[in-house]
């Protein structure tokens, strides 16, 4: 589905740190999503967590960086990464180009999967966005 | 906003001290221990800052700050090396993300804070504009960079005011766009930046400079600033982060992303006169990390070149992104230079990356 002219694919969790999560039984795959990266802009640096390295739901587990800024990603869920997209950290402007593709970020193998419930489904990640652009708005 | 702000003002101290205060005051406000914040900051003696995800190896000449006494040390924010003489004011300003009135979107955000510095400016007689993406100029000259970080749900945006500024000192200091130049060349690069004392004829005494800019940061937020000090918590957290922000494992970074920093220079000759392409390319990452233009053509607006350099700046060096940048930017800015199209611009930029042949000069 397109919310806002932000592509929100319906197989997919959501946080509110605007990342996108793909459960494959035990394990996941993790990235930013399409109006993550809009919002973030053209991201010059990316620095991830190394394979083994274990995390707990709202942790630092890697930073970004665009125009200037530097902003922390935040582990969606407690888990282990069993792999880092090496490539993107080389090449970062590939999650703004492929958010949902090329652009993953990691995958983990989840510690405590009882945390997805805390996530959000599409539907409800496009009014999340929603309420956030009119907020937007609002401040003019 | 509405609301009353901590202003703090820290003096001059040491480039650890400063960077562990940044890291200190936004954990405190993190856990809602101290109000939103407005600091000023004053570096002794001089240093060089490195972005926090910059190499120092790649950003800074360190026999000639070694020789010199200037410090080096990292940000927790964003953005390039940067010089800072003791002269220079800093200020930085601490508040949660969901501030009412302040923007989520960062460019957005950049605009408002950098506005609100604009305000302050204008008290002391300058008239100055935010230039996208994130700095503050006179005239097409830059005055001021910005940029920031976040901890949970609060940012810190910072930024440089250049108030009397050391610009031989920055150009040894620094690794620039433009070693090994003619001297014309340099004087053209130092045509970029302006400080207070060349825009007004001499320098307002540091406490005129310090008023305006909060009376602006105020004006601009609508808040109530409060003079006041850090707190005992504080106080006690920064002796123990200055361990960290004083070792070399902090300095010369533990996960430096792979990088690079090829200087590159080019020159393309046009019916309207040749054009000179200075750049310092990121091949690991694909991306010019600032460029530097000269040339005996005229453009109109005067100011166009420099504008196209700050476009430039980051963006990437694939060719077609190129083309695509500096089109879009022509256009935008309805530039005009007699004899010299916006393709020729790409052609030296091509040269100058390495893309078109191999007349590049790779120093």
């Amino acid at each position: 589905m397109i919310v806002q002219k932000y592509a929100i694919p319906e197989d997919l969790f959501y946080d509110t740190h605007d990342f996108w999560i793909k459960v494959n039984g035990e394990e996941a795959v993790v990235g930013l999503t399409d109006y993550g990266q809009s919002n973030t802009g053209d991201i010059l640096y990316l620095e991830l967590s190394r394979g083994g390295e274990e995390f707990k739901q709202g942790d630092r587990f890697g930073s970004i960086e665009s125009g200037k800024w530097v902003g922390n990603l935040t582990a969606p869920l407690s888990g282990v990464v069993l792999e880092c997209n090496h490539e993107v950290a080389s090449h970062p402007r590939k999650v703004n180009a492929d958010a949902y593709g090329e652009g993953w970020l990691y995958r983990i193998k989840l510690s405590n999967p009882d945390e997805l419930k805390s996530l959000m489904a599409a539907q409800e990640y496009g009014a999340w966005i929603a309420e956030q652009e009119n907020s937007e708005e609002e401040i003019g | 906003m509405g609301t009353n702000w901590r202003l703090l003002d820290t003096g001059s101290i040491s480039a650890a001290h400063n960077m562990a205060l940044d890291q200190v005051i936004l954990n405190a406000r993190s856990s809602n221990r101290v109000p939103n914040t407005v600091r000023f900051l004053q570096f002794s003696p001089h240093c060089v800052l490195v972005g926090y995800h910059q190499s120092v190896e790649l950003e800074v000449e360190e026999n000639y700050c070694r020789e010199h006494g200037i410090e080096i040390n990292r940000r927790i924010t964003g953005g390039g090396n940067l010089y800072w003489d003791e002269s220079q004011l800093g200020w930085e300003i601490y508040a949660p993300k969901n501030t009412p009135g302040i923007p989520r979107r960062l460019e957005d955000m950049y605009r408002l804070m950098c506005e609100s510095v604009v305000a302050g400016l204008d008290r002391l007689g300058v008239k100055a504009s935010f230039r996208p993406t994130n700095d503050i100029e006179v005239g097409g000259r830059k005055i001021s960079g910005t940029g920031g970080t976040e901890m949970g749900d609060i940012f810190l945006y910072q930024g440089t005011l250049l108030t009397d500024f050391d610009v031989d000192t920055m150009l040894n200091a620094l690794k620039l766009p433009i070693k090994k130049l003619e001297d014309k060349q340099v004087d053209s690069f130092k045509q970029r930046v302006i400080c207070l004392k060349e825009v007004l004829g001499c320098l307002p005494p540091m406490k005129e400079i310090k008023a305006a800019l909060a009376a602006g940061i105020s004006e601009v937020l609508g808040i109530t600033l409060e003079p006041g000090g850090l707190t005992e918590a504080e106080q006690t957290a920064l002796e123990r982060e200055l361990i960290r922000f004083r070792s070399e494992d902090w300095i010369r970074g533990m996960r430096i992303i792979p990088q690079a920093n090829d200087l590159r220079v080019a020159e393309y000759k046009t019916r309207g006169g040749l054009i000179r392409v200075s750049l310092r390319l990121d091949r690991n990452r694909q991306c010019i990390k600032s460029a530097f233009i000269t040339g005996d053509f005229f453009a109109y607006p005067a100011r166009s070149i420099m504008d196209l350099e700050a476009a430039l700046k980051n963006s990437s060096c694939q060719p077609d992104d190129i083309l695509k940048t500096v089109r879009q930017f022509f256009i935008n800015h309805k530039v005009n230079i007699p004899g010299v199209e916006a393709d020729d611009f790409c052609q030296a930029l091509y040269l100058a990356s390495g893309k078109a042949g191999d007349s590049s000069v790779d120093l």
